[in-house]
Protein backbone atom coordinates (compact mmCIF):
# COMPACT_ATOMS: atom_id res chain seq x y z
CA UNK A 1 0.00 0.00 0.00
CA UNK A 2 2.98 2.26 0.74
CA UNK A 3 4.86 1.81 -2.20
CA UNK A 4 1.71 2.09 -3.90
CA UNK A 5 0.85 5.85 -2.72
CA UNK A 6 4.81 6.50 -3.33
CA UNK A 7 4.65 5.65 -7.06
CA UNK A 8 1.33 8.02 -7.41
CA UNK A 9 3.28 10.30 -5.59
CA UNK A 10 6.05 10.40 -7.99
CA UNK A 11 4.06 10.35 -10.54
CA UNK A 12 2.39 13.42 -9.31
CA UNK A 13 5.40 14.84 -8.99
CA UNK A 14 7.18 13.99 -12.58
CA UNK A 15 3.01 15.52 -13.98
CA UNK A 16 3.64 18.60 -12.04
CA UNK A 17 7.43 19.26 -13.47
CA UNK A 18 6.22 18.68 -16.81
CA UNK A 19 3.34 20.98 -16.40
CA UNK A 20 6.04 23.63 -15.22
CA UNK A 21 8.15 22.80 -17.86
CA UNK A 22 5.71 23.20 -20.51
CA UNK A 23 4.48 26.42 -19.17
CA UNK A 24 7.69 28.23 -19.47
CA UNK A 25 8.32 26.11 -23.00
CA UNK A 26 4.89 27.65 -24.19
CA UNK A 27 5.87 31.27 -23.89
CA UNK A 28 9.18 30.57 -26.19
CA UNK A 29 9.57 31.74 -29.34
CA UNK A 30 7.69 29.87 -32.10
CA UNK A 31 5.81 27.65 -30.00
CA UNK A 32 2.12 27.40 -31.12
CA UNK A 33 0.74 25.28 -27.72
CA UNK A 34 0.94 21.93 -26.58
CA UNK A 35 -1.79 18.89 -25.71
CA UNK A 36 -0.87 16.79 -23.07
CA UNK A 37 -3.41 14.19 -22.29
CA UNK A 38 -3.65 11.62 -19.62
CA UNK A 39 -6.21 8.84 -19.30
CA UNK A 40 -8.36 10.73 -16.56
CA UNK A 41 -7.90 14.44 -18.21
CA UNK A 42 -5.92 16.38 -20.60
CA UNK A 43 -4.30 19.77 -20.68
CA UNK A 44 -4.49 22.51 -23.71
CA UNK A 45 -2.93 25.39 -24.25
CA UNK A 46 -2.70 26.81 -27.64
CA UNK A 47 -2.48 30.13 -29.47
CA UNK A 48 -5.47 29.58 -31.49
CA UNK A 49 -8.75 28.21 -29.60
CA UNK A 50 -10.46 27.35 -33.00
CA UNK A 51 -7.93 24.85 -33.57
CA UNK A 52 -8.35 22.92 -30.80
CA UNK A 53 -10.21 19.60 -32.18
CA UNK A 54 -8.33 19.56 -35.38
CA UNK A 55 -5.11 19.69 -33.48
CA UNK A 56 -6.63 17.00 -30.98
CA UNK A 57 -7.53 15.10 -34.00
CA UNK A 58 -3.81 15.14 -35.50
CA UNK A 59 -2.02 14.61 -32.12
CA UNK A 60 -4.51 11.31 -31.97
CA UNK A 61 -3.57 9.92 -35.45
CA UNK A 62 0.14 10.61 -34.97
CA UNK A 63 0.20 8.66 -32.12
CA UNK A 64 -2.01 6.10 -33.96
CA UNK A 65 0.61 5.76 -36.88
CA UNK A 66 3.68 5.52 -35.10
CA UNK A 67 2.14 2.62 -32.91
CA UNK A 68 0.84 1.05 -36.34
CA UNK A 69 3.99 1.39 -38.63
CA UNK A 70 6.49 0.77 -35.50
CA UNK A 71 4.48 -2.52 -34.61
CA UNK A 72 4.26 -3.23 -38.42
CA UNK A 73 8.47 -3.22 -38.65
CA UNK A 74 8.78 -3.99 -35.25
CA UNK A 75 10.78 -1.34 -34.56
CA UNK A 76 9.85 -1.38 -30.56
CA UNK A 77 8.36 1.44 -28.35
CA UNK A 78 7.99 4.49 -29.93
CA UNK A 79 10.24 7.50 -27.88
CA UNK A 80 9.32 10.28 -30.58
CA UNK A 81 7.34 10.97 -33.45
CA UNK A 82 7.47 14.16 -35.46
CA UNK A 83 5.25 15.29 -38.47
CA UNK A 84 6.03 18.49 -40.56
CA UNK A 85 3.94 20.70 -42.97
CA UNK A 86 5.84 23.61 -44.80
CA UNK A 87 5.62 25.63 -42.13
CA UNK A 88 4.65 23.88 -38.85
CA UNK A 89 5.67 20.69 -37.03
CA UNK A 90 4.54 18.97 -34.22
CA UNK A 91 6.26 16.78 -31.78
CA UNK A 92 4.49 14.07 -29.82
CA UNK A 93 6.05 11.22 -27.40
CA UNK A 94 4.95 9.26 -24.48
CA UNK A 95 5.78 10.92 -20.92
CA UNK A 96 4.85 9.79 -17.52
CA UNK A 97 1.96 7.89 -19.14
CA UNK A 98 0.71 10.83 -20.52
CA UNK A 99 0.58 11.76 -24.55
CA UNK A 100 1.99 15.10 -24.97
CA UNK A 101 2.22 16.84 -28.57
CA UNK A 102 4.13 19.92 -28.85
CA UNK A 103 3.01 22.24 -31.96
CA UNK A 104 5.30 25.02 -33.26
CA UNK A 105 6.85 26.52 -35.56
CA UNK A 106 9.31 24.68 -38.17
CA UNK A 107 12.20 26.79 -37.15
CA UNK A 108 11.59 25.47 -33.63
CA UNK A 109 14.34 23.08 -32.48
CA UNK A 110 12.17 20.10 -31.59
CA UNK A 111 15.02 17.99 -30.55
CA UNK A 112 16.30 20.89 -27.59
CA UNK A 113 12.79 20.18 -26.58
CA UNK A 114 12.60 16.89 -26.07
CA UNK A 115 15.82 17.16 -24.13
CA UNK A 116 14.25 19.42 -21.75
CA UNK A 117 11.46 17.35 -21.48
CA UNK A 118 12.32 14.20 -20.91
CA UNK B 1 2.82 3.18 -72.03
CA UNK B 2 5.11 0.80 -70.61
CA UNK B 3 6.05 1.07 -66.71
CA UNK B 4 8.82 -1.04 -66.65
CA UNK B 5 11.87 0.63 -67.58
CA UNK B 6 11.15 3.26 -64.76
CA UNK B 7 9.82 0.87 -62.01
CA UNK B 8 13.25 -1.24 -62.77
CA UNK B 9 14.99 2.06 -62.53
CA UNK B 10 13.63 2.88 -59.39
CA UNK B 11 14.25 -0.25 -57.91
CA UNK B 12 17.71 -0.56 -58.90
CA UNK B 13 18.62 2.28 -57.33
CA UNK B 14 16.87 1.64 -54.20
CA UNK B 15 18.48 -1.89 -54.25
CA UNK B 16 22.00 -0.29 -55.04
CA UNK B 17 21.38 2.36 -51.67
CA UNK B 18 20.57 -0.22 -49.42
CA UNK B 19 23.99 -2.04 -50.39
CA UNK B 20 25.78 1.08 -50.09
CA UNK B 21 23.86 2.03 -46.25
CA UNK B 22 23.67 -1.24 -44.74
CA UNK B 23 21.48 0.62 -41.99
CA UNK B 24 18.60 0.80 -43.93
CA UNK B 25 15.97 -1.95 -43.41
CA UNK B 26 13.18 -1.24 -45.08
CA UNK B 27 12.23 1.30 -47.93
CA UNK B 28 9.55 1.53 -50.68
CA UNK B 29 8.13 4.45 -52.69
CA UNK B 30 4.32 4.90 -52.96
CA UNK B 31 2.55 8.06 -55.09
CA UNK B 32 0.45 10.18 -53.07
CA UNK B 33 -2.59 8.24 -53.79
CA UNK B 34 -1.03 5.44 -52.22
CA UNK B 35 0.05 3.30 -55.13
CA UNK B 36 3.37 1.69 -55.08
CA UNK B 37 6.07 1.94 -57.24
CA UNK B 38 8.85 -0.19 -55.78
CA UNK B 39 9.68 -1.43 -52.71
CA UNK B 40 12.40 -3.53 -51.14
CA UNK B 41 11.99 -7.16 -51.13
CA UNK B 42 12.31 -8.41 -47.95
CA UNK B 43 8.59 -6.30 -46.74
CA UNK B 44 5.96 -7.89 -46.95
CA UNK B 45 3.16 -6.01 -49.17
CA UNK B 46 0.85 -6.64 -46.28
CA UNK B 47 2.83 -4.95 -44.20
CA UNK B 48 3.39 -2.31 -47.01
CA UNK B 49 -0.36 -1.57 -47.27
CA UNK B 50 -1.05 -1.53 -43.59
CA UNK B 51 1.87 1.39 -43.62
CA UNK B 52 0.55 2.91 -46.27
CA UNK B 53 -3.09 2.66 -44.67
CA UNK B 54 -1.92 4.36 -41.40
CA UNK B 55 -0.33 7.25 -43.60
CA UNK B 56 -3.30 8.23 -45.53
CA UNK B 57 -4.85 8.75 -42.30
CA UNK B 58 -2.45 10.70 -41.04
CA UNK B 59 -1.55 13.04 -44.25
CA UNK B 60 -5.56 13.87 -44.24
CA UNK B 61 -5.48 15.00 -40.67
CA UNK B 62 -2.38 16.56 -40.91
CA UNK B 63 -4.06 18.89 -43.51
CA UNK B 64 -4.78 20.81 -39.72
CA UNK B 65 -1.29 22.26 -39.94
CA UNK B 66 -0.48 22.73 -43.97
CA UNK B 67 0.57 19.58 -46.69
CA UNK B 68 2.15 17.07 -44.96
CA UNK B 69 6.15 17.19 -46.04
CA UNK B 70 7.51 14.45 -43.64
CA UNK B 71 7.12 12.21 -40.57
CA UNK B 72 9.93 10.72 -38.33
CA UNK B 73 9.37 8.22 -35.58
CA UNK B 74 12.51 7.52 -33.19
CA UNK B 75 11.67 4.18 -31.58
CA UNK B 76 13.70 1.54 -29.31
CA UNK B 77 14.94 -0.24 -32.11
CA UNK B 78 14.98 1.87 -35.05
CA UNK B 79 14.37 4.85 -37.07
CA UNK B 80 11.41 5.39 -39.94
CA UNK B 81 11.52 8.40 -42.27
CA UNK B 82 8.66 9.36 -44.76
CA UNK B 83 9.93 11.91 -46.70
CA UNK B 84 7.59 13.74 -49.80
CA UNK B 85 9.56 14.50 -52.87
CA UNK B 86 7.78 15.35 -55.67
CA UNK B 87 4.24 13.75 -55.91
CA UNK B 88 5.86 10.98 -54.50
CA UNK B 89 6.70 9.72 -50.76
CA UNK B 90 9.89 7.58 -49.95
CA UNK B 91 9.55 5.69 -46.52
CA UNK B 92 12.98 4.53 -44.80
CA UNK B 93 13.23 2.72 -41.91
CA UNK B 94 16.87 2.24 -40.28
CA UNK B 95 18.81 1.08 -37.81
CA UNK B 96 18.09 3.41 -34.54
CA UNK B 97 21.85 4.71 -34.39
CA UNK B 98 21.57 5.50 -38.66
CA UNK B 99 23.67 8.54 -40.02
CA UNK B 100 21.36 11.38 -40.31
CA UNK B 101 23.50 12.42 -42.87
CA UNK B 102 23.20 9.87 -44.69
CA UNK B 103 19.56 9.67 -44.77
CA UNK B 104 19.29 13.50 -45.58
CA UNK B 105 21.18 12.41 -48.54
CA UNK B 106 19.49 9.78 -49.27
CA UNK B 107 15.66 11.48 -48.97
CA UNK B 108 16.90 15.03 -50.37
CA UNK B 109 19.81 14.53 -52.74
CA UNK B 110 19.92 10.97 -54.56
CA UNK B 111 16.57 10.25 -54.75
CA UNK B 112 15.24 13.81 -56.47
CA UNK B 113 18.12 13.29 -58.24
CA UNK B 114 17.11 9.63 -59.69
CA UNK B 115 13.46 11.10 -60.61
CA UNK B 116 15.11 14.56 -62.41
CA UNK B 117 17.29 12.02 -64.21
CA UNK B 118 14.46 9.73 -65.51
CA UNK B 119 12.49 12.94 -66.74
CA UNK B 120 15.62 14.20 -68.64
CA UNK B 121 16.04 11.03 -70.30
CA UNK B 122 12.76 11.45 -71.47
CA UNK B 123 12.48 14.19 -74.08
CA UNK B 124 15.68 12.60 -75.66
CA UNK B 125 14.86 8.52 -75.54
CA UNK B 126 11.20 8.33 -74.98
CA UNK B 127 9.50 11.36 -76.16
CA UNK B 128 7.20 10.07 -79.09
CA UNK B 129 4.83 12.03 -80.52
CA UNK B 130 4.28 10.55 -83.56
CA UNK B 131 2.92 13.23 -86.88
CA UNK B 132 -0.20 12.43 -88.52
CA UNK B 133 -1.04 12.53 -92.25
CA UNK B 134 -4.49 14.21 -92.38
CA UNK B 135 -6.75 14.82 -95.68
CA UNK B 136 -7.65 18.76 -96.28
CA UNK B 137 -10.83 19.86 -96.25
CA UNK B 138 -11.15 23.73 -96.47
CA UNK B 139 -13.33 25.81 -94.47
CA UNK B 140 -15.15 28.57 -96.24
CA UNK B 141 -14.69 32.14 -96.91
CA UNK B 142 -17.16 33.00 -94.05
CA UNK B 143 -15.00 31.66 -91.72
CA UNK B 144 -13.58 34.31 -89.71
CA UNK B 145 -11.11 33.03 -87.98
CA UNK B 146 -7.60 31.50 -88.43
CA UNK B 147 -7.02 28.25 -86.76
CA UNK B 148 -7.21 24.82 -88.45
CA UNK B 149 -9.64 22.20 -86.91
CA UNK B 150 -8.01 18.60 -85.98
CA UNK B 151 -9.81 15.42 -84.54
CA UNK B 152 -10.64 15.78 -80.79
CA UNK B 153 -8.81 12.03 -80.27
CA UNK B 154 -5.93 13.05 -82.26
CA UNK B 155 -5.40 16.05 -80.07
CA UNK B 156 -5.75 13.94 -76.83
CA UNK B 157 -3.17 11.59 -77.89
CA UNK B 158 -0.62 14.29 -78.47
CA UNK B 159 -1.20 15.54 -75.21
CA UNK B 160 -0.47 12.17 -73.70
CA UNK B 161 2.98 12.38 -75.18
CA UNK B 162 3.88 15.73 -75.76
CA UNK B 163 4.99 16.80 -71.81
CA UNK B 164 8.24 13.98 -71.07
CA UNK B 165 7.69 15.64 -67.28
CA UNK B 166 3.84 15.11 -67.66
CA UNK B 167 4.50 11.85 -69.38
CA UNK B 168 7.19 10.03 -66.84
CA UNK B 169 5.07 10.85 -63.75
CA UNK B 170 1.96 9.69 -65.32
CA UNK B 171 4.36 6.72 -66.43
CA UNK B 172 5.69 6.20 -63.13
CA UNK B 173 2.58 6.66 -60.91
CA UNK B 174 0.17 5.11 -63.25
CA UNK B 175 -1.58 7.91 -63.21
CA UNK B 176 -3.65 9.82 -65.51
CA UNK B 177 -1.27 12.38 -67.72
CA UNK B 178 -3.23 15.89 -67.00
CA UNK B 179 -1.15 18.31 -69.13
CA UNK B 180 -3.25 21.03 -70.70
CA UNK B 181 -4.75 20.83 -74.26
CA UNK B 182 -2.29 21.55 -77.61
CA UNK B 183 -3.14 25.02 -78.83
CA UNK B 184 -0.66 25.09 -81.83
CA UNK B 185 0.13 22.40 -85.17
CA UNK B 186 3.09 22.43 -87.49
CA UNK B 187 1.26 21.39 -90.95
CA UNK B 188 3.88 20.40 -93.99
CA UNK B 189 2.85 19.65 -97.26
CA UNK B 190 4.51 17.54 -99.51
CA UNK B 191 5.17 20.23 -101.49
CA UNK B 192 7.53 21.60 -98.91
CA UNK B 193 5.66 24.57 -97.55
CA UNK B 194 5.13 24.75 -93.80
CA UNK B 195 3.28 27.06 -91.59
CA UNK B 196 2.19 26.91 -87.76
CA UNK B 197 -1.21 27.62 -86.61
CA UNK B 198 -3.46 27.87 -83.89
CA UNK B 199 -5.40 24.09 -83.58
CA UNK B 200 -9.24 23.58 -82.22
CA UNK B 201 -11.16 20.58 -82.36
CA UNK B 202 -13.32 19.99 -85.36
CA UNK B 203 -16.83 21.01 -84.51
CA UNK B 204 -18.81 19.18 -86.87
CA UNK B 205 -20.18 15.99 -85.97
CA UNK B 206 -19.90 15.04 -89.72
CA UNK B 207 -16.43 15.16 -89.56
CA UNK B 208 -15.05 13.46 -86.54
CA UNK B 209 -12.88 10.50 -86.46
CA UNK B 210 -12.24 10.61 -90.55
CA UNK B 211 -8.44 11.39 -90.16
CA UNK B 212 -9.14 15.02 -91.31
CA UNK B 213 -7.60 18.80 -91.24
CA UNK B 214 -10.05 21.46 -92.01
CA UNK B 215 -7.83 24.50 -92.76
CA UNK B 216 -9.78 28.34 -94.18
CA UNK B 217 -9.20 28.62 -97.36
CA UNK B 218 -6.55 31.59 -97.15
CA UNK B 219 -4.27 29.07 -95.82
CA UNK B 220 -4.94 26.74 -97.93
CA UNK B 221 -4.04 29.18 -100.40
CA UNK B 222 -0.58 30.06 -98.98
CA UNK B 223 0.13 26.65 -98.48
CA UNK B 224 -0.67 25.98 -102.23
CA UNK B 225 -3.17 23.09 -101.01
CA UNK B 226 -6.69 22.40 -102.06
CA UNK B 227 -9.46 19.75 -100.93
CA UNK B 228 -8.05 16.46 -100.77
CA UNK B 229 -4.73 16.66 -100.10
CA UNK B 230 -2.52 15.15 -97.82
CA UNK B 231 -0.57 17.12 -95.31
CA UNK B 232 1.92 16.18 -92.80
CA UNK B 233 0.79 17.74 -89.00
CA UNK B 234 2.23 17.72 -85.56
CA UNK B 235 2.34 19.60 -82.82
CA UNK B 236 4.49 22.62 -82.24
CA UNK B 237 6.30 22.65 -79.10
Amino acid sequence: MLVNNSKTDDTENGNEKIQEKLQDIKDQEGIIGYILRGSKKASIDLKDPTKIIDYAVLSSAAFDAGHNMTEALQMGEVETIVVESEETKLLSMNINNHRLSLFMEKSVDHNKLYKNLK
Amino acid sequence: MNREPYVIALSNAMTEIKKAYPDIKNSFIFTKNGTIITGDQETDEKIINNILESFQNLKEKAKAIGNLKSFHITAKNGKLTLSKIKDMHLLLATSKHADKNHIYSITHVIIPTILKTLETFAPTHLQFTPPKKLVVDTLGRFFAGDSVQIDAEILRNWTKNIDPRARVKATITGEENTQESIDQVQIETFGGNAVVCKVKEINDQNLKGKNMIRIPEKLCKTLEINKGDLVTVKPAL
